[in-house]
This record gives structure tokens, sequence and C-alpha cells, in this order.
């Protein structure tokens, strides 16, 4: 709250708080706007950081496969979130970074940091390389190029078998920080908070810089952008050269949680699920990147859970789950969030937190 | 108020369905229950090979529980589908051990699967028998994994074997038709080196992908090569449409060979003519033979109203590696865990199925599989495979 706005309610027995009201713009651009939004990310991230000693392992790999999901999202959200350049080759940038973190921890023996890093740098410089010739494009025929750059990756790595390890997949080499092997799912776990929390400060201090809003003008209406002076063809390779580094970089937590990578690990279905997780999360937003991607990482086992509970209710409803509910749900899912909530879980998010807000009030 | 009070129920109710922990004294085992573990395929493109496999497991587990259980305890299988998908099938491995608290898990799925949950299985110390047949899954020895059926290499070896020694062949022309799949490439190394040790070259080698629906341009290549046994690297659907296009491109090469997963029934019920030269391997025994494990077979399948299996190979694949778990359960006896489970696997010592699988022996340092198969021809009038030889191994090369 402004200092001016506590000044006049001072002595009064209730303060409501209506509005977060801003006075410079500095505050307008700081990372944690109130005090109780620390305190809560606070006490998130106690509860987070002691999870592996109260939670059920399965939880713990689940939610390590949901950090390299909220990595990859980040990264698909910047480019098309908040640049509006569609792509349906996500997937073949996580393959890029995954390949690059596998091949250089298994057969050359670089410790996870370079690897990590080598791999972000790698899917980058491709992404770089996409970026130019596709500056042109737009909507389908963007979207058609990314994919057909997928295929071409798929291609690739199917073939340099020697590189690659084809068909037969590549095992990856295990984590060890200062010489301590991260061998199980608990451990590996705070290997991936670490490199999400850091995805996320770093994405959330990019959309506020002037290189974040030169996104969102491209986004919104790019030739006014051009004319007010915004150099389209650099932020738009950015645009690309950004996500794909991050796309990259859980492409390398991919290879290590996983332990060992396959050409049918990175198909365009792959894709087609990152870009449900930023729909179904929120385009544009970073929170709305971090729900949709634990949402979608935990649809299955959430449908799974729903009808083990059917079944104890309805009988004849006992063993008839299959995989194809998931598929069915996914389905459904974009096309109730595209319909009826285009914000996404980032939208019924911001109403939950109003009527929290402005409780009693309705308004 | 409203909304909100029914977010916080959902958000509490999502909360619960995940957490919930069950938890028991003894790993997936109680005084009257063994809880088991299956993870293999029950939707998408390969479904037609998971489901009757998986059925076949399943079924004789319940005839199991029909006869009054093992040791006074029913058997319970919790079935995952992993789609064919490495991720998914570990995924399934973790929640079954961790959450489900399975003793074991059956099958952890096809070869690509098996690799990526290897940490896993040694970690977890969960016996298994994989739907894979590459020799790394016991060479080098992996403790916790028990092979099965005759590997690729082995499969491919009796068929060279069988061109130049039961066909008498001198100089044959070997072309081979395979996948990009792991099966594929290692069929056609193994079957280019045998050929090569017969002192023979193959003259053809041309890839058919997974889910073409013409083989025409393979056919024509074979025909253009004047080849005359033609080798198929390929699963059951491709093989089909193989045999379709050969037919079509009046192709009759002297043979079509086939390895475990084409040999079944459904060749011939799906080709008609175009099969007559159609020869398969396999390592289990055929639908239609009077051994008294394949009789129980179908027994079983009349018994739990199989009334549609499409491919009946793979229905007595199931059994089969069932039948193994269900005789370790009994020597197990009542101290049942993963490592007298484990324990009781390695006591086979020519363990005989009847004939639903070769004779089994596994030792505590080695847990190869029986490398035998039994060749069968398209009996096209009758619509099935029948055996051309006994259980054979490849011949020592020198």
């Amino acid at each position: 709250m402004a200092s001016s706005e506590k000044r006049r309610l001072k002595g009064s027995k209730v303060v409501i708080r209506s509005k977060t009201f801003r006075e410079s713009y500095y505050e307008d651009i700081k990372l944690f706007q109130t005090i109780w939004i620390r305190i809560w990310i606070s006490l998130f991230l106690i509860l987070l950081a002691t999870l592996p000693i109260w939670g059920n392992p399965y939880v713990i790999y689940l939610i390590n496969l949901s950090c390299i999901a909220v990595v990859a999202a980040l990264g698909l959200n910047l480019l098309i979130g908040y640049t509006g350049q569609i792509s349906l080759g996500h997937a073949a940038f996580i393959a890029i970074g995954a390949y690059t973190t596998a091949i250089l921890s298994s057969k050359v023996g670089l410790p996870f940091w370079v690897c990590l890093l080598a791999s972000g740098g790698v899917a980058a410089t491709v992404g770089c390389g996409l970026g130019i010739p596709c500056l042109r494009l737009k909507g389908l025929y963007l979207a058609m190029a990314t994919m057909a750059f997928g295929v071409v990756v798929d291609f690739v790595v199917i073939t340099w078998g020697k590189l690659t390890g084809g068909i037969r997949g590549i095992n990856v080499a295990k984590v060890a920080i200062f010489g301590f092997p991260l061998d199980s799912d608990n451990k590996i776990y705070y290997f991936l908070l670490v490199c999400t929390i850091l995805t996320i400060l770093a994405i959330k201090n990019l959309v506020r810089t002037r290189v974040g809003r030169a996104f969102i003008a491209i986004r919104d209406r790019d030739i006014a952008a051009e004319i007010m002076g915004v150099d389209i063809t650099a932020y738009k390779v950015m645009a690309f050269t950004i996500s794909s580094f991050f796309a990259g970089i859980a492409g390398g937590m991919y290879s290590y949680t996983m332990g060992y990578i396959h050409p049918e690990h990175f198909t365009l279905l792959l894709s087609v699920q990152y870009l449900a997780m930023i729909i179904v999360g929120g385009l544009g937003t970073i929170l709305g990147s971090i729900f949709g991607a634990v949402f979608i990482v935990l649809v299955p086992e959430l449908i799974k859970a729903i009808s083990r509970f059917s079944a104890l209710l309805i009988p004849a409803l006992k063993g008839k789950y299959d995989e194809e509910w998931n598929i069915a749900a996914f389905g459904l899912l974009i096309m109730i969030f595209l319909i009826f909530e285009a914000g996404g879980l980032y939208g019924i998010w911001g109403r939950i937190k109003t009527s929290f807000k402005n409780w009693p009030y309705t308004y | 108020m409203k909304v909100r009070g029914m977010w916080t129920g959902l958000l509490v109710f999502f909360l619960v369905c995940l957490l919930a922990v069950p938890s028991f004294a003894q790993r997936g085992v109680t005084k009257d229950t063994i809880k088991l573990g299956l993870i293999l395929v029950k939707t998408g493109p390969v479904a037609a090979l998971g489901i009757p496999n998986g059925n076949g497991m399943v079924d004789y587990m319940q005839y199991l529980n029909d006869q009054g259980g093992v040791a006074g305890r029913k058997i319970e299988v919790i079935w995952e589908d992993d789609q064919f998908e490495a991720p998914k099938s570990v995924a399934a491995l973790k929640k079954l051990i961790t959450r489900d608290n399975v003793l074991t898990v059956i099958t952890t799925g096809g070869s690509q699967q098996t690799i990526a949950n290897l940490e896993n299985i040694n970690q977890y110390k969960v016996p298994n028998i994989p739907n894979a047949l590459m020799k790394e899954f016991y060479d080098p020895f992996q403790p916790y994994i028990f092979a099965m059926g005759a590997t690729y290499e082995a499969q491919y070896d009796c068929i060279v074997d069988y061109i130049f020694n039961d066909l008498k062949e001198k100089n044959p022309r070997i072309g081979v038709v395979y996948e990009k799949k792991e099966y594929g490439i290692k069929g056609l190394e193994e079957i280019k080196k045998r050929a090569k040790a017969y002192g023979v070259d193959l003259v053809s080698e041309l890839v058919l992908p997974t889910g073409a629906v013409d083989a025409s341009s393979q056919v024509l290549g074979l025909m253009n090569d004047k080849v005359d046994y033609v080798v198929t690297c390929l699963l059951l659907p491709p093989t089909i449409t193989f045999l379709k296009t050969a037919e079509k491109y009046n192709y009759w090469p002297k043979n079509v060979f086939g390895f475990n997963w084409a040999a079944d029934d459904m060749i011939v019920k799906a080709c008609g003519e175009a099969a007559k030269n159609f020869i398969g391997v396999n390592f289990v025994g055929a639908w239609w033979d009077e051994s008294p494990g394949i009789k129980l077979a179908r027994q079983i399948a009349q018994k739990y109203n199989r009334t549609d299996i499409s491919l009946t190979s793979l229905y007595i694949n199931g059994i089969g590696v069932s039948w193994l778990f269900g005789e370790a359960f009994k020597r197990a006896g009542k101290d049942l865990t993963p490592d007298t489970l484990k324990a009781a696997l390695e006591t086979f010592k020519g363990y005989s199925t009847g004939g639903v699988l070769p004779p089994v022996t596994y030792t505590t340092k080695s847990h190869e599989p029986p490398e035998m198969v039994k060749f069968f021809k398209a009996d096209v009038a009758n619509k099935r495979l029948v055996a051309l030889t006994d259980w054979r191994k490849p011949k020592e090369m020198k």
C-alpha cells in the first residue's frame, strides 16, 4: 500500500485494502509487490524444500516432471504468449538440449553445469538460426515451418546414430555435485527446483525490462511497434533464441532426470502438449505457464484418482480406466479453456484472489 | 463465497486423491493377497499387441486364484498402460512401487521401456520378465531381469541356418525388409553377419516404415534384385502390408520369413493366399498345438470368455510369463518378498511349461533365456500357423 494511503487511514479501526496503489515506476516493476507476496512465497519455498522429507516418492517424481515442464513452458510462453510467434517445434529444441547434455555428460564426461549451459547454448544457437528465415512468416505458415523443423531434428537424431545412439537411444551419466551423485528422485528434486526457480526469476525479470515490453509490442501490433522504433527483426530473433535456450535447459534437466533418452520422447505431440500448457495456464503470463505445466503433468493422475474413487461408488467402473481417457481429457480441456476461459488458469486464479481480497464485499 | 468454497473443496479433494498413501508391512504381500503390477501397452498404435499379451498374463493369475491362490493368497494385478512410451513406463513403475506398493511388476513393457526403467528396477528390486528380446538384458548380467524368449539375434540366426541347412541352399539371394526400430536394426545386422558366416552377402536391404499402408517400392525393389528369400524384421501389421503388396505385384519369393512378433495366426487370417509361403519363428507354441500347456491356455481363454483373441501367440506368451511367476510364488512359499521371489526364479532348471515356452533355466549368475525357437508355416486352408520343426537353437558356427 502506498504511504499516502496509509497516512489517511491511520487512526481508523478498520483498514480495508482495496487496491495496491503505486507511487513510482520502481514500485510498479518490483518483482514482489507486497510484503504478503513475499511471505506466501517464502512459506511455499519452505514447503517445497521440506517435501522430500514428508512427501510420497511418486509425488516427488511428478514434481520433478513438473519442474521440467515449467521451464520449457516458460520458454514457449515467452515466444507465443509475449511475442505472438506461434511455434510447433518446441519439442525439437528440448530434444537438442537433451541430446547435448546426454552426449557431453556420457561421452565427454563434462560436469553438469557445463552440460546444462551447453544444452541451452546449442538450442539457442539453433533457435537463432531458425528465427532468421522465419522472420517473414506468420500464423499458420510459421506453425508449419516450426513443425517441419521438428521433423528435420527427428531425422537427424535417428540418422546420426554414431553421435546420438539413433533409435537405440542414449544413456545419461548421473548429475554429481561436488562429487556426490544425485542418484535418487529426492536428490535430483533439489537440483531441478533450483533450475526452475532461477528460470522463473530470469523470465520474470526479462518481461519487466525494455526487451519484454518490445516483445509485447510486437505481439499486440507489430507494425505500430516498428513505427515506434522497435527493431522487429532483432526482437523476433531474440524471442526465438531465448525461448530455445530455456527449451534446451529443460531438455538437459529431462536427460538427467530420466537417465535415458530416445528420439520417440520428443515427438510433435510433445510440442502440442506444451502449447496446451500455456493455453490452459494463461497465455502471456508467467504464473499461467507454471499453473498450466503443473496441471497438464498432473491431469492423468487426477483422472486416475477420480476413476479410482468413482469405482468405489460405482463398482461397474472398476478397471475401465485407460490412457485414452487422458487423451480425451486433454483435448476437452483445450477446447473448454479456449472457448470459455481465454485467460486460462491464471484468469481463474485472478478471480479467486480478488474474491478473497474483496471479502466480505463482492466488488 | 460459494465460488471460494467450491474451489477450496475441489483443491482439498484433489490433494487427498493425490497424496493418499497406503501402507503395507511387507511390500505387496499380506496374509491373503499378493499385489502385482503390470506395465503394458493398452491403448495407442501398438495396443493390438499389448492387449492379448496382458490378457494372457492376467488370465493365468486369475486361473491360479480360481485354484485357491498361492500359499493361501489371492493374486491381484494392477495393469498400467504406458502407451508404448518409455517416459510413461518409468512413471508407471514408480507409481506401482511407491504408491500401489506392489510386490513386483510382471513386465515393464518393451525394449525401450525396459532400458529406461533399468535403474529403477535395480533400485526398487523388481524381478520382472520384460517383453524385450535383446541380449543386453542378460549380458551383462542384470540381477532382476529374467529373459523369457529367444533374442532377436538367435531368431534370425535360426532363420539363416534354416535357409542353408534345411532348405539346402548354396548361394541364396537373401533380401531383408526391416523397420527402423531396435528389433529391425538388430535383425538386419544379425542376418548380415550370419549370412556372411555362410559366405553369402545380402542382395537387398529395404526399410518399411512403421505404419506404412503400402509396400510397393519395397516389393518392386526386391523383384528387381531377384531376391529368393525375404527375411522381414517387421511387426505384424507391416508384415501383413508387405505380404498383401507382394501378392498384388504377383511377387512370390521362395519364402518370406518373420520373427516372433509377426509369427501369429493373424498373419494367415489377414493375408489368406498372400501368406502361403510365409514361415515364422517363435519362442512360444502355436495356438493349435496339442501340448498340455497350450491346451490349458485354450481352456483358460474359453473360461474367461476371450472369444476374440486377435493375436493368439501373444496371449500364449502372456500365459507363459505368468506361469513362470506362479511357479516362483509357489517355490518362494509363505515368506514372499522381492528377494525370495528372485531366488525362487533362480531355482528353475529345465522347468517345463508344457509346451508354452521352451524349458527354462535360470541361475544366480545367469538369467539367459532358452535360446530356442520353433518354425511355423502358414496353413492357408485352416487359417493358422502349424509347426514345421521342434524347438531348435542356432547352430554353433566355427
